[in-house]
């Protein structure tokens, strides 16, 4: 017995004293590389993970019960995670991490790769990073790996700071620890890559043929030409007229076959645009005609599609069966929202809330007459849903005045007295002047059902349009307001009760109303334009593939960008000199200067290449 | 001027076209070889084509031009010039490397005119003046001409491609070198049993619009069944028409199945030439095929219609027949009795003169024309005027 009790104390010991070892071991290792970070980790305790031996032999870890490396081979599952990460993983890339765990990942990509790649692994949990250390050793690998630890904006900003072409690969059970740790940097990681942005994307939106998401695809191409970039739009909405003229057909079953051909039309039509200029990306608004046909043929000829799906996706389900036609989607929703996205195959969903365009949505001096007909105490703009329906006749016979804009109003009942223009759909430009006009502007979300949307997450375009023209508002309270907006900027009612105290309130203190829809304004200039949306956009694109988007949009595909990373084909520089150096240069641009030179030219090996390369780029023949 | 590192010039002659334009370069490679006995020539074609090119007579090197490469590369790498580049200069490397002394270009088309000046200073034919010259030789002036106007005009195209290059005519129709290549056993056993005449049947057409119903080839084969002695009818087309192929076999009258080997999509190329080889005759809508036939030193008759015109890309070479149709759509009646006495008697019979005529190729000192009862017409006649006019300007170019 006491044999055994010595063996037992013996192993434990031998295991403390490896562990001892290994952990010092690290230590010093660490501290050649980064002195800090090795002190924060002297400093630290750990007990992040549980760590348990796996059938292999080596050290496993979990936590709360949940498993972070395999319980049988660790080694062999992180070797199967490496080999999938660098098919995709290009030169000069700066390769970030993220997901620490017992580092097993780590050592495997890093084994897999050329000597000069570099690593970055973030450490959002010293702690963490304390038990892989405690029981992996980094000799032979640590050495040439960088650590990055801070909060998510600090560690943002040294991966930026090291490179602007860079790969995320996540090593996701390990993400799944500090899943909001994760998310803040990624999201600050873009927005620090979308402040560097110096090159320009060819983009092609595909708008709708009508309804709400119209305007917001023009708003888009502003937003993006602001920003610099090339826009193609394919407006769709010339062919509403054609579009809606098919309703003359009585026969459902008829109507909606001859209707979705026109639609499946409109998707080729898509597609020959694709083909004659094709765009870096096809950035497609809600309700655009795109076929799942159209879109795999896009896929097949490597251009990248984006969908931004402005629509509560509870209500419109047709993303379901188009769910795999992207490559990426952005929702005005989160939670639930990227949730569900995610599990019907979204291979890469983003939260992008709505905004303001605010070369349209402005302040405005109205004439007395203007100010007559369009203003009064207290408005709606909207559409007849049946919770405005339900709610807004409280507003009715009050000491204030009150006009209701908007269209669907058919049998309104008590609001047919303040129902304006005869129930007319209001203009963008009418409408900022309403907006403009009115004392309380007030902005109830549509719901189908009775008061406010319990599931009401999503703010809507008006939010921002209203705090874009300096318009003060009421508004309904939604889960995802608070982070767009503060209550100081606008008054936010939890209840319909809420409405009829709050309009009260509210018209008695102009001069606070004011201050709010000053705020609100300064919000959205600041933060909630197209335009920021667009940078955010396009930013998570580049992240995601930073080979393609990300290069271009960090400024690689101009003149001398590519002229200084032309060591490698010498011949490439006399083409390239003749381009200003922030000008961005594509074989297209080189064949046409070359084309120039007229016809009596003489044309050397290299620019005869070009024009040749440029002969099969043009080439369309299965594109259709 | 640069050599091939012995004391002969080398010329390489660059066809980037289809099937058939390849085959009707084969004339103007035997006038070149003619006027420039010392002289070596490569030529350059599709990648597909080069197994059909090395059997060219006189041609030294084959050499691939591989289409789909040059679209991988030109749109590979995220259109990133400093990935793509350096791999087009890394693949055009792997051509030869020694530029010729001359290319004779046979094609307008952009890519040809800049591969020909890629591999020469020098390029006679095509994109002569340069590789962004709008100007057209005086030749391709008059094939775009021809390809838009479909005159009558009786210079055929394998003629005018002498033209191009400085050359007249060759003074024979050649062909191209018989090999012996294996063929399956069920086609080897037929193909050389020489108690059988084999009637070869081209079923398919690259068009649509330019293909024989199914039916009409299958009273071809009973017709050539009921009235040519021991006569086997060998069906020929790509892997594309093997569908048809067997819907054909389905559709014929079962005591003529004995009389038919289906050889569509089963042949290479060369095994292709090796069957056409072994045919008496071969009837067919397609010009690529029957350029084929030709070449192997078979007698065709060829079914032209829709935008297929005999002038221009009649088989070439004598004792060839073209039925040609008059109408612009596709034709309600076949010649098929008509053909079958033809090959029978060699005499034309005009039982559907109303919707086809009978061409008889011949040739002179100015090429390959087609006539009507062996009477030379006065578009016949013409063609010494337009020799001299158009090549006043560019006969006699010295490799």
């Amino acid at each position: 017995m006491l044999i055994l009790f010595f063996a037992f104390y013996f192993s434990l010991l031998t295991f403390h004293i490896f562990i001892m070892n290994t952990f010092q071991q690290n230590i010093e290792i660490l501290r050649l590389q980064d002195p800090a970070l090795a002190a924060q980790v002297v400093e630290s305790s750990g007990g992040t993970l549980s760590i348990q031996t796996a059938k292999s032999g080596v050290p496993t870890a979990s936590v709360n019960d949940r498993s972070i490396h395999s319980a049988y081979d660790p080694v062999r599952e992180a070797e199967r995670w490496a080999e999938h990460q660098i098919k995709d993983c290009q030169e000069g890339e700066t390769l970030v991490v993220l997901g620490v765990g017992l580092l097993y990942h780590v050592q495997a990509l890093r084994a897999r790769l050329p000597q000069d790649a570099v690593i970055l692994v973030m450490v959002p949990d010293i702690a963490e990073l304390v038990d892989g250390l405690s029981v992996r050793s980094l000799q032979g690998w640590g050495e040439r790996v960088q650590w990055v630890g801070g909060d998510p904006e600090q560690m943002a900003l040294q991966v930026v700071q090291q490179s602007q072409r860079i790969r995320l690969l996540t090593y996701e059970p390990a993400v799944s620890i500090h899943p909001n740790s994760y998310d803040a940097f990624r999201s600050q990681l873009r927005d620090q890559l979308a402040k560097r942005v110096s090159g320009t994307l060819h983009i092609m939106v595909v708008g709708p043929i009508y309804g709400g998401s119209l305007p917001i695809a023009g708003y888009m191409v502003r937003a993006l030409e602001s920003l610099g970039h090339r826009v193609s739009w394919v407006d769709h909405s010339l062919h509403a007229p054609g579009y809606q003229h098919l309703d003359t057909i009585r026969d459902d079953r008829l109507r909606m076959t001859v209707q979705q051909r026109f639609s499946d039309t409109l998707g080729v039509i898509s597609l020959a645009h694709v083909a004659e200029d094709p765009p870096d990306i096809v950035l497609a608004m809600s309700q655009a005609p795109l076929s799942m046909v159209v879109l795999e043929q896009m896929r097949r000829k490597k251009v990248l599609t984006a969908m931004w799906f402005v629509e509560n996706f509870r209500h419109l389900t047709y993303w379901q069966q188009m769910i795999d036609g992207y490559d990426f989607w952005f929702v005005m929703q989160q939670a639930a929202c990227l949730e569900a996205f995610k599990n019907a195959g979204a291979s890469q969903v983003s939260y992008l809330p709505l905004a303001a365009d605010p070369t349209i949505h402005q302040s405005v001096d109205l004439t007395p007459q203007e100010q007559q007909e369009l203003g009064a105490d207290v408005s709606f703009l909207g559409a007849g849903y049946r919770n405005r329906r339900e709610l807004l006749p409280v507003l009715l016979g009050h000491e204030w005045s009150f006009k209701l804009w908007g269209n669907e109003w058919d049998r309104a009942g008590t609001l047919e007295a303040v129902l304006q223009r005869n129930g007319a759909r209001i203009d963008t430009s009418t409408s900022v002047e309403i907006f403009n006009a009115t004392s309380i502007n007030v902005n109830l979300h549509s719901y189908t059902g009775m008061g406010f949307d319990p599931d009401g997450d999503s703010v809507n375009p008006r939010t921002f349009e209203l705090a874009s023209c300096g318009a003060f508002q009421v508004i309904d309270q939604r889960t995802l307001l608070s982070e767009l907006f503060d209550e100081s900027m606008m008054g936010v009612i939890k209840t319909p009760e809420e409405l009829v105290p709050a309009v009260r309130t509210y018209l008695h203190e102009p001069e606070r109303r004011r201050e709010m829809a000053e705020q609100s304004k300064k919000r959205v200039v600041m933060s909630h334009t197209y335009a920021h949306r667009m940078q955010t956009l396009l930013s998570t694109v580049g992240l995601a593939s930073p080979d393609r988007i990300g290069s271009i949009l960090q400024g690689e595909r101009q003149a001398e960008s590519l002229m200084a990373r032309s060591r490698d084909c010498p011949e490439l520089l006399p083409l390239l000199k003749s381009f200003p150096a922030t000008d961005r240069v594509e074989l297209v641009d080189v064949a046409r200067m070359i084309r120039r030179k007229g016809p009596e030219a003489t044309l050397s090996r290299e620019e005869l290449l070009v024009l040749m390369m440029d002969e099969y780029r043009q080439e369309k023949r299965d594109f259709l | 001027m640069p050599s091939s590192g012995s004391n002969f010039p080398r010329a390489l002659i660059v066809q980037l076209a289809r099937l058939g334009d390849l085959l009707q370069s084969l004339p103007v490679l035997s006038s070149l070889r003619e006027r420039f006995p010392e002289a070596s020539f490569d030529l350059l074609c599709p990648a597909p084509l080069v197994c059909l090119a090395e059997m060219f007579p006189g041609i030294q090197e084959a050499i691939s031009w591989n289409g789909e490469d040059w679209h991988v590369l030109a749109k590979g790498s995220n259109g990133d010039l400093n990935h793509t580049f350096p791999q087009v200069v890394e693949y055009f490397s792997r051509f030869p490397s020694t530029p010729y002394s001359v290319v004779y270009n046979l094609n307008n088309h952009p890519r040809s005119v800049l591969a020909a000046h890629l591999f020469s200073e020098q390029v006679v034919g095509a994109g002569n003046q340069g590789p962004l010259h709008m100007c057209l030789p005086p030749w391709v002036a008059y094939l775009r001409h021809v390809a838009n106007e479909r005159g009558s005009n009786r210079i055929h195209l394998a003629d005018a491609l002498c033209g191009l290059c400085g050359m007249k005519p060759p003074a024979m129709a050649p062909t191209m070198q018989a090999i012996q290549i294996e063929l399956s056993s069920d086609l080897a056993s037929i193909m050389h049993d020489s108690s059988l005449v084999r009637i070869g049947i081209v079923i398919g057409a690259g068009d649509v619009d330019r293909r024989v119903p199914l039916a009409t080839w299958c009273r071809v084969i009973e017709a050539c069944a009921a009235h040519i002695p021991n006569c086997v009818c060998v069906l020929i087309g790509g892997a594309g028409e093997r569908e048809a192929a067997l819907a054909l076999e389905d559709q014929l009258a079962p005591q003529y199945l004995s009389r038919l080997v289906n050889c569509v999509g089963r042949t290479t190329l060369p095994q292709l030439a090796h069957v056409f080889n072994r045919c008496e005759w071969v009837i067919g809508s397609d010009t690529g095929p029957l350029h084929l036939a030709v070449a192997c030193g078979v007698r065709t008759i060829g079914w032209y219609f829709s935008r297929a015109r005999v002038h221009e890309t009649g088989p070439y070479g004598v004792g060839h027949y073209v039925w040609q149709h008059l109408g612009h759509g596709h034709p309600d009646l076949w010649p098929v009795m008509e053909t079958i006495q033809l090959i029978l008697h060699h005499e034309p019979v005009d039982s559907c003169s109303s919707e086809w005529d009978l061409w008889t190729s011949h040739r002179d000192e100015w090429g390959m024309f087609y006539s009507q009862n062996g009477k030379p017409d006065h578009a016949i006649v013409e063609r010494e005027e337009i020799w001299e006019r158009l090549s006043g300007m560019s006969l006699e170019h010295a490799v």
